[in-house]
């Protein structure tokens, strides 16, 4: 029997008001609470580099700079991912966004977690159906998608250090195989799976892809690298403004 | 430190061991405490919201919605950290696996500040430069995080009319997904792969799908396994021998 301690959660959670639900107070202080372990994992990191800095041939100083360098490289990527962040905050909410988007995992994986997540309880993400029950359950996978991707690492990075990187050298062959085909066939088939939901969508879906691709051509001008890792938000707001264009001449009372 | 010139050379080796033992066992058990508990906090939101809002969502609803996430994505939970284990070392997976971005952001800072230092990668001298630099991405990207998601996003979402807000909702995840695309040929440069993918995600959308539309939820999943399948049995076997061979 569900202990119910918020207003903001309509009676069943079948209102579409997800954002409610998304930006309760508990969700914020989780998220803060990520902060802060990040904060607390980076300062003990850091006074163990620099106590044993002199064994590994490395100077105090030299770590500092190697943190500033860390520091002024990330600038870059870092606004990247806001921006990407923030194209995604009105379906998840600034707490889930945060945590979700913002760290542990990626927009690619987290959306198709999410969507696919959706789909199983019959719903659409971000379409009419997209209730608080399913933001709920949409986020409870994306998060436990994230925790398997921690526990794989908590597992194997002793494994591995014990017995070298053995793991990744039993059939070269199969690792040069399976991990692309496992990464393409799950985009692709998330992708395609848009392509009859409207043309609206396709257009969406056709003006992000020529977007990144041409971000990524210019990209590869040394003057431009910035551009491949803008690609994404520049990508995903373009695909936002062709639908908003698209869906409101054709039904411009919407 | 030592008494004798002569103990001292022998003293130091034995004392940067210890030293660098010592680092070692401290950023492995912080380094797991800290991602432990990152994990925790994680699951908690969501858990929160599903046991103590009143929401109406049942436990086999979740697990559906896990299994068919884990259909899609386990291959991938395991090869990530496999590839990343030897560029990273074991302190960095900590920091790495609950920071993320891990290509796009922490790679690229850990490469600028072992060149500027001039460290090679997979030294001791390396490792450190890389765990300094991760720390140093780290705050950076907790401080933009807060102050334009956290602070300036919210609030300019709070701005937007929600008919837009709405609209902006319903198209998010073609306009993500049609980037993704683009960005995992690119990135992955398998042209035949990318080519049985294309095939299998349509056969399932358009043939499979309409044949059997209950199995709607497990479409991605099938067009995974099926990809990697046909791409296995389909693969280049001369150019696979001769990269043995070398």
């Amino acid at each position: 029997m569900p202990l119910t301690l918020s207003r903001a959660v309509s009676a069943a959670g079948d209102s579409t008001d997800v954002l409610a639900a998304a930006n309760l107070p508990v969700l914020w202080i989780c998220a803060a609470g990520v902060f802060a372990v990040i904060i607390v994992q980076s300062v003990i990191y850091m006074k163990a580099a620099r106590k044993a800095a002199p064994a590994a041939g490395i100077t105090s100083a030299e770590i500092g700079i190697s943190f500033r360098s860390g520091a002024v490289a990330a600038i870059g990527p870092s606004l990247a991912v806001v921006m990407v962040a923030i194209a995604l905050l009105a379906v998840f909410g600034t707490p889930a966004v945060l945590v979700r988007i913002g760290l542990i995992g990626s927009a690619a994986y987290e959306t198709g977690a999410a969507s696919i997540a959706a789909g199983t309880a019959g719903a659409e993400l971000g379409g009419p159906s997209y209730t608080q029950n399913i933001f709920a359950i949409a986020f409870f996978a994306m998060s436990m998608g994230g925790a398997m991707w921690m526990l794989a690492t908590l597992l194997l990075t002793p494994l591995m250090k014990r017995g070298g990187t053995k793991l990744a050298k039993v059939n070269p062959v199969a690792m040069a195989i399976v991990p692309g085909a496992a990464l393409l066939g799950a985009f692709m088939a998330l992708g395609i799976a848009e392509v009859p939901k409207s043309m609206v969508h396709v257009y969406a879906l056709a003006t992000s892809a020529a977007v990144m691709g041409l971000c990524a051509f210019v990209g590869r001008n040394p003057k431009h690298t910035w551009l491949r890792e803008w690609g994404l938000g520049f990508a995903i707001v373009a695909g936002l403004v062709v639908a908003f264009m698209a869906h409101t001449a054709a039904a411009p009372a919407a | 430190m030592s008494v004798s010139t002569s103990v001292s050379a022998t003293g130091t080796a034995a004392g940067s061991e210890q030293q660098l033992a010592e680092f070692d066992r401290t950023t492995s058990r912080w380094g797991r405490a800290t991602m432990l508990a990152g994990l925790a906090i994680s699951m908690a939101g969501p858990l929160y919201l599903i046991f103590f809002t009143g929401l109406d969502i049942s436990a086999g609803q979740l697990w559906t919605a896990f299994a068919a996430v884990a259909a899609v994505f386990a291959i991938i939970w395991i090869v990530e950290p496999v590839t990343y284990f030897p560029i990273l070392g074991p302190a960095a997976m900590y920091q790495a696996f609950m920071i993320g971005n891990i290509s796009s952001k922490l790679l690229p800072s850990a490469l600028v500040a072992q060149n500027r230092i001039g460290a090679q990668p997979g030294t001791r001298r390396g490792d450190f430069a890389a765990v300094a630099a991760i720390c140093g991405a780290a705050a950076i990207h907790l401080l933009s995080l807060t102050v334009f998601v956290g602070i300036l996003g919210t609030w300019l979402i709070s701005m937007i009319p929600p008919q837009i807000i709405d609209v902006a909702r319903l198209y998010i995840l073609p306009s993500v997904m049609g980037a993704v695309i683009v960005q995992s040929i690119l990135t992955i440069k398998q042209p035949r792969i990318t080519l049985i993918a294309v095939a299998m995600a349509v056969l399932v959308q358009f043939v499979l799908l309409p044949l059997a539309p209950g199995i709607a939820f497990l479409t991605t999943g099938i067009a995974v396994i099926a990809t990697i399948a046909v791409s296995w049995l389909a693969r280049d076997r001369k150019a696979a021998t001769a990269a043995a061979a070398k």
